[in-house]
């Protein structure tokens, strides 16, 4: 009740205030406010000093292609909790320029840069526009509408070639052995000179300090083939000695365009593709997307089907941690045992994975309205089994072992600061967030599912370094094992799924933004439907990718070694983070 | 006579040669079969019985690959650099004895190589030309994981040399000698690690440090430097500085052994079997020190490398001094 009276009170205000350039987004099926371009930075001072919304979660842009606009959307919320501000600001299509909120939400780097890499969107006064997950030099921007492939066959899946008559055409038949290349027009590969990446080894000289030994600064390339980058990322790194004074993330090596690919895709056909965002946990990318449909769709899964839901998800959120726990200590230089010790015991979660849904890692068992499969009696009989007994005693173990070793408290301890501001500001979320200091947990700051009715604490750190970041993944695992233990004692019988199950399904015209708390922090779906069966859009707001914002504040300073620990201790999986 | 002894001479450090390169293999098996166990794996298992001819496999492999030099690598020291890391590591055992003597062929054959009256400061010596190799090893590949990697492995190994001289000087001290026979028989009735159990925990640490071993691996810290000084060396060169790794981490426990687990006396008296029961002895104290080297890389993670050279000269080095100090000047109080 005092939410919708904030929100009237502030929609008031905001009209009353500037005028014109705010409109509410009359669309059917669409929420928030339109906001004037030249306003932009206005609005959102005042919406983050006056009203609390201090907290971006995602920053995309849409392009409604036959119409002569594009627009970028802000989620925004209160670091306290609370339901999303949504804002929208349009920019013409031929010139899209539109201000950069970088300057007020230091978080929102990437994700403009991500938007001018795909969509073309000039974002003025952002410190740092260049690519980020195509290269420089890259012809066009994907996500336009009007951009195509080669070998571009149709824009929406399924394609006529392979259904219905089903025929199908190999894409290496498209793709002649020398000649599946085209240029573009002004570009001749014999006179190409590689460029020494000056944007990107330019930037880093900035840091100016005072020092009394003047030593000579080398730029270290860590990756992107490195053990501790956790797949294929790359740090450039100028050095003073072993201390890091500046850095610069380079990602998008294992880029394949998931949005553009989603966005061909009917609906149904994104489940399974979810799963290889972040291919540790799949059952948690299943639940974003599900949520985020089942908003446009305006339906509820039964009952049952909720509660093998969280069940999933806190399972996922255990074998996660342990995972990432296991390569922290990895990363610290502990040769392979602790990971080894971790992977046993998701190796037993997996178990269940492949029973429920038939596959371990790439589970693809959420449904818009319920679930793939029910989950059989003996299952349940073997998750208490794990829940109530062998996870808590090998968590135990784990802590016996690791939470009070004196060298991991001195790698970890006070390396990797991230203060609570700094951490809002730059829209870290997840473990990351709430070592900081931010007990910002979706689950509570803004319930999906049954998470209300469900005791649990949110872990939360104070000092925002490494070990605070252990600390609050190992009480997360409690936690999650505590709510394994209510919902394994109240699961209800029922159906698993609302309604019939379907192939194609029906969403009506409009936007929606789904979240949930994913192991790595907030994972995001920001869907656009225009009511045929693919999406219009199809945003992903991949934790992993916004919390590497954060890498170069807690670098900074750091030690080589240091550095490793705390990309270890952000948990990113490279599937997420270059989609 | 001469011509015999020089022939007895001659087989006896083929056979120290020997004896290590192949301990070195098996030690890597031996290594990776417990570190398995450790980590709830089974380890190399499939060429021959128990995995026997595991080590034998991959010194095929890694003498048919390919080697190759960076273009930009000074070529000279390139491959000069693993020769001198790992001759050091094969001659550093010559002074330490085995067991006292044995009967072969109608010969009384003494069980060590060369009795040096200055036998600690040989191995002091030998340990520290080693270092040059790394070292040399990272400049030369022009590569900056490789020099960052060599210049920590300079300044770690230097610093650690100096307390784990100190810590060899109590066992010195006690015996009166610098001879290794004389310190391995003053321990006939009493192991040096009961009186100086501070000197022994101080080799302990600094020794892991001496050899690169983990929690003390900074130089190849694989999750830092991917492989740190040898980052650039493949084939055979690269197994030169694996072998002088191992041999070393050999070498090391022979010495510890002799120095403070009593060498070859105990538990088999050392004139049994023939006086076969000496080495017998020695093999397998420094099977279970080996063991107790692997047992800690399985364990704990790296010490961080600003935080290892504080601990090197704030606390091991002058614990070590204070030990030397107080051992001498208990020593002539008591035995004056």
């Amino acid at each position: 009740m005092t939410t919708s009276w904030i929100e009237t009170q502030l929609t008031e205000y905001l009209l009353e205030r500037f005028g014109e350039a705010v409109q509410p987004d009359s669309r059917p099926g669409y929420l928030g406010f339109l906001v004037a371009r030249n306003k932009l930075l206005e609005v959102c001072r005042s919406l983050r000093d006056e009203f609390g919304f201090d907290y971006l979660s995602s920053v995309t842009g849409v392009d409604y292609h036959p119409e002569p606009f594009m627009e970028v959307v802000y989620h925004f919320y209160k670091s306290t909790g609370g339901s999303a501000l949504v804002m929208k600001t349009q920019a013409p299509r031929d010139n899209p320029t539109v201000p950069s909120l970088c300057s007020l939400y230091p978080g929102a780097d990437f994700q403009e840069r991500e938007a001018w890499d795909l969509l073309g969107i000039r974002f003025e006064g952002h410190p740092d526009l260049r690519r980020i997950l195509m290269w420089e030099g890259f012809a066009g921007h994907p996500l336009r509408k009007d951009w195509r492939e080669p070998f571009f066959e149709e824009d929406a899946k399924p394609f006529k070639s392979r259904w219905p008559e089903g025929h199908f055409i190999r894409v290496e038949d498209n793709n002649p052995y020398k000649n599946n290349v085209s240029y573009p027009p002004d570009f001749d590969p014999g006179k190409w000179v590689p460029d020494k990446d000056e944007l990107l080894y330019g930037g880093l000289q900035s840091f100016e300090e005072d020092s009394e030994i003047k030593t000579e600064r080398i730029v270290v390339n860590l990756g992107p083939q490195h053990p501790s980058t956790h797949g294929v990322f790359r740090m450039v790194v100028l050095l003073e000695g072993e201390r890091v004074v500046d850095l610069k993330p380079v990602m998008g090596y294992l880029h394949r365009n998931h949005e553009k690919i989603g966005e061909r895709n009917t609906y149904l056909q994104n489940m399974p593709f979810t799963d290889r965002l972040d291919y540790i946990c799949s059952m948690s990318n299943n639940f974003g997307y599900a949520l985020a449909v089942e908003k446009l769709m305006g339906i509820q899964p039964p009952e049952r089907a909720e509660y093998i839901r969280v069940m999933m998800a806190e399972l996922t959120r255990f074998l996660n941690h342990m995972f990432s726990i296991g390569f922290l200590l990895n990363d610290l230089g502990a040769f392979f045992t602790p990971s080894l010790y971790a992977i046993e015991e998701r190796e037993l979660i997996l178990d269940i994975f492949e029973e429920v849904a038939g596959s371990r890692m790439m589970c693809n068992y959420f449904r818009f309205g319920g679930v793939a499969r029910d989950v059989p009696e003996q299952v349940l009989d073997k998750i208490k089994t794990l829940v109530h007994d062998r996870l808590p005693r090998k968590l135990d173990e784990f802590e016996r072992y690791l939470t009070h070793n004196e060298i991991l408290r001195s790698r970890c301890e006070g390396v990797g600061v991230l203060t609570p501001e700094q951490a809002i500001a730059l829209s870290v979320a997840g473990p990351v967030l709430r070592a900081s200091g931010v007990p910002y947990d979706v689950r509570r700051a803004d319930p999906y599912s049954i998470y209300e009715r469900l005791e649990f604490d949110v872990a939360y750190g104070i000092h925002g370094d490494i070990y605070d970041r252990y600390l609050v993944r190992i009480e997360e695992m409690r936690q999650s094992l505590r709510i394994l233990r209510q919902v394994l004692k109240d699961i209800p019988n029922g159906p698993v799924m609302a309604g019939k199950p379907q192939f194609q399904v029906r969403v009506p015209p409009g936007e929606a933004y789904g979240r949930v708390e994913g192991p790595k922090g907030e994972l995001g779906f920001y869907v656009v439907s225009n009511g045929k069966p693919n999406p219009w859009r199809y945003h992903v707001r991949a934790p992993s990718f916004i919390n590497l914002t954060s890498l170069k504040t807690m670098a900074h300073g750091a030690k080589v070694a240091d550095l490793v620990a705390i990309l270890g201790s952000i948990d990113i999986v490279l599937g997420e983070v270059d989609r | 006579m001469e011509v015999s002894l020089w022939i007895e001479w001659v087989i006896k450090s083929l056979f120290i040669i020997l004896l290590l390169t192949g301990g070195f293999a098996y030690t890597t098996l031996y290594e990776r079969r417990v570190l398995a166990r450790m980590q709830v794996r089974i380890g190399p298992n499939r060429a021959g019985p128990f995995g026997l001819l595991q080590p034998v496999a991959d010194g095929i492999k890694l003498i048919f690959k390919e080697e190759l030099i960076p273009e930009k690598a000074d070529k000279l020291i390139f491959i000069l650099a693993p020769v001198i890391t790992v001759i050091p590591a094969l001659i550093i055992t010559a002074v330490v004895p085995w067991g006292e003597s044995v009967w072969v062929f109608g010969r009384e054959i003494k069980l060590y190589l060369a009795d040096l009256d200055v036998g600690v400061l040989y191995l002091m010596a030998v340990t520290s030309i080693s270092v040059y190799g790394i070292t040399l090893a990272g400049w030369s590949s022009n590569n900056k994981y490789a020099t960052l990697g060599g210049l920590r492995a300079t300044a770690q190994m230097i610093s650690y040399e100096l307390a784990m001289g100190f810590a060899m000087l109590g066992p010195v001290l006690m015996a009166g000698s610098m001879r290794m026979i004389d310190i391995v028989n003053a321990q006939r009735s009493m192991w040096f690690i009961l009186p100086q159990a501070i000197a022994f925990l101080i080799y302990l640490a600094t020794s892991l440090a001496e050899i690169n071993r983990a929690p003390f691996d900074m130089p190849e810290a694989e999750q830092e430097l991917t492989a740190g000084y040898h980052t650039e060396y493949s084939g055979m060169k690269f197994a030169l500085f694996f072998m002088a790794e191992y041999i070393k981490m050999i070498a090391i426990s022979m010495i510890g052994s002799s120095l403070f687990l009593g060498g070859y006396h105990w538990p088999l008296p050392a004139h049994w079997l023939g006086g076969f029961a000496g080495p017998i002895n020695l093999f397998g104290k420094t099977v279970i020190w080996m063991f107790f080297i692997i047992w800690v890389r399985a364990t704990l993670p790296r010490i961080r490398y600003d935080k290892l050279m504080q601990l090197g000269w704030k606390v091991l080095f002058p614990l070590a001094l204070l030990n030397v100090a107080v051992t001498a000047a208990v020593i002539v109080l008591v035995g004056g």
